[in-house]
């Protein structure tokens, strides 16, 4: 391909694309916490972080306040206008507005503001989990990681990080511990509802100096140091990694600023020994002070940075066709393509129709 | 063990603990490791109230410490300087004057190298994460030497991180 100008650059692309625009303005934002958020099924916590009765835990869900609560051993949801903690126990739900709610998925609490949810979770997620779901609910798991990283960046960028591999060239680790040929043969598979998940390959652990096979340890019905990605529409992150299990939790909090919230999962019969073995692999890739999380976060700021709003619009190609292997991006336009839906607006030229559809509401 | 000798003793832990801190500051991991035991352990650990459980956010015993360091110029790090702010609280000798434990305060800023706008944040000092240091030393011939150290943060929120010790 011969050298492209600036003039180039600014031509239509002829492989598909979006427009930075969708990371950067205000009212796609807020149409964003209007018609996604707080519509969408949210894995807002697990079922081990409020085991007792009366156990309760909290978030926020399009600036919503939200509380999960244990009965009895069942969970119920609720809006609650004020939370002062982020759990405890024995919370007065008198008067509340109670949410729909479900168990799912591994023991992950579901909710959603939607007061009428036409799916179940089951249904929303459309088969998504079925590749790990020997693995994450064959027996009971139980969160012993939490941290949480405000980034100045768009939400999406995240939930891009794990849903496009070719940054995998950032992480020394991956490039030594996978980069072969069964990890170029990865598949990345789209589901309804603009969820992926991506096949699984062996991680070679012991490539990287000091690290050790990790293949002694694993989940339930998951062959030794394999390693699946479970990408949820519209940012949420399942990642099954040899004997660690982890997700993401997106709160958008602006078109720039995003809370990312971390887990790490063993087993609930997990011996002290194993546990210890799963957190310690856990925290070599992905803790705070790990060899990737930190890389990832670097990279999604300074994308952030460089797209903010006032800077030239730009396209963002996601044009690689690679018969669904782990680079092609069909990952990216599918799940752009369910955004798109949700907003009505082209993901090319998202300000177009967004102004005649908030008119249009108003 | 005389109370001459006992104080003579808290000096030195109280050194080496000011001594370690001046190390990290400069990323010389080397020295930092000269003053540990070969048997040391570190940790940074913290505690969620929000899942309820004391965890560890990192680990490792002095072997792999000098391994990690040795691979941090393979990895994209932020390299914006970190600068402890450590006092030394209580330190506790025992056994004869065999061994000993220290509690340490620590503040941690981080004086921002780049940032979201460079022009604008470079320079700018932010406060990184608080915690404390709880030591152990193990002393022979009256010099102490580090035997482990655990970081306890109080913060679960860590943004942009780093792969350095604390």
């Amino acid at each position: 391909m011969a050298p492209r100008n600036h003039k180039n650059w600014l031509k239509t692309p002829k492989v598909e694309y979006i427009s930075s625009e969708c990371y950067n303005n205000y009212s796609i934002f807020e149409q964003e916490i209007e018609h996604i958020f707080s519509k969408v099924w949210v894995p807002m916590c697990h079922i081990s972080e409020m085991s007792n009765d009366g156990d309760f835990r909290s978030t926020q869900i399009a600036n919503k306040n939200v509380v999960a609560v244990n009965r009895g051993g069942d969970v119920h949801v609720f809006l609650c206008p004020s939370i002062d903690r982020p759990a405890g126990n024995g919370l007065s739900t008198d008067g509340l507005h109670e949410l729909h709610s479900e168990v799912k998925h591994g023991g992950m609490v579901w909710t959603t503001l939607d007061l009428n949810p036409s799916l179940s979770v089951e249904e929303w997620t459309c088969g998504a989990f079925d590749c790990i779901a020997d693995a994450i609910d064959t027996e009971e798991m139980e969160v012993f990681h939490y941290h949480k990283a405000v980034i100045d960046t768009n939400y999406k960028l995240w939930h891009d990080t794990n849903s496009e591999f070719y940054h995998d060239f950032m992480h020394y680790f991956n490039r030594v511990s996978g980069f072969n040929d069964e990890y170029f043969a990865r598949k990345n598979i789209p589901f309804d509802n603009g969820h992926v998940n991506v096949s699984s390959f062996t991680v070679n652990y012991e490539e990287y100096e000091g690290f050790e096979d990790r293949g002694e340890l694993s989940f339930p019905n998951l062959p030794p140091n394999q390693w699946y990605m479970v990408d949820l529409f519209p940012g949420y992150n399942f990642n099954l990694r040899g004997n660690a299990y982890r997700s993401d939790i997106v709160t958008p909090l602006g078109p720039n600023r995003v809370l990312i919230e971390f887990r790490g999962y063993g087993l609930k019969k997990d011996t002290a020994e194993e546990r210890a073995t799963r957190v310690k692999a856990h925290n070599s890739i992905w803790g705070p002070f790990g060899r990737n999380l930190h890389e990832d976060l670097i990279g999604v700021a300074g994308q952030g940075t460089t797209m903010r709003e006032g800077t030239e619009t730009r396209n963002i190609l996601h044009g690689r066709h690679e018969n669904s292997t782990i680079h092609d991006e069909v990952g990216m336009r599918h799940y752009y393509e369910a955004w798109g839906k949700f907003l009505g607006v082209n993901p090319m030229n998202p300000l177009a129709l967004l102004e005649d559809n908030v008119q249009a509401a108003e | 063990m005389t109370n001459a000798s006992a104080v003579e003793i808290e000096k030195k832990i109280e050194k080496i603990i000011y001594r370690t801190a001046l190390a990290l500051d400069d990323n010389d991991w080397k020295s930092w490791f000269d003053l540990c035991d070969d048997a040391f352990f570190y940790s940074i650990t913290s505690f969620s109230p929000e899942i309820n459980k004391k965890m560890t956010y990192f680990s490792g015993n002095k072997k792999e410490l000098v391994g990690l360091m040795d691979m941090l110029p393979k990895h994209n790090t932020d390299h914006s300087p970190l600068h402890r702010h450590t006092s030394v609280y209580t330190v506790e000798v025992a056994d004869e004057g065999q061994s000993a434990k220290a509690i340490s305060s620590v503040t941690i800023y981080q004086n921002m190298l780049d940032g979201i706008n460079s022009h604008l944040d470079s320079g700018e000092s932010r406060l990184f994460v608080i915690g404390k240091y709880f030591d152990e030393f193990k002393i022979e011939d009256g010099n102490p030497k580090f035997l482990s150290r655990e970081t306890k943060l109080d913060n679960r929120r860590l943004d942009k991180g780093s792969h350095w010790p604390l």
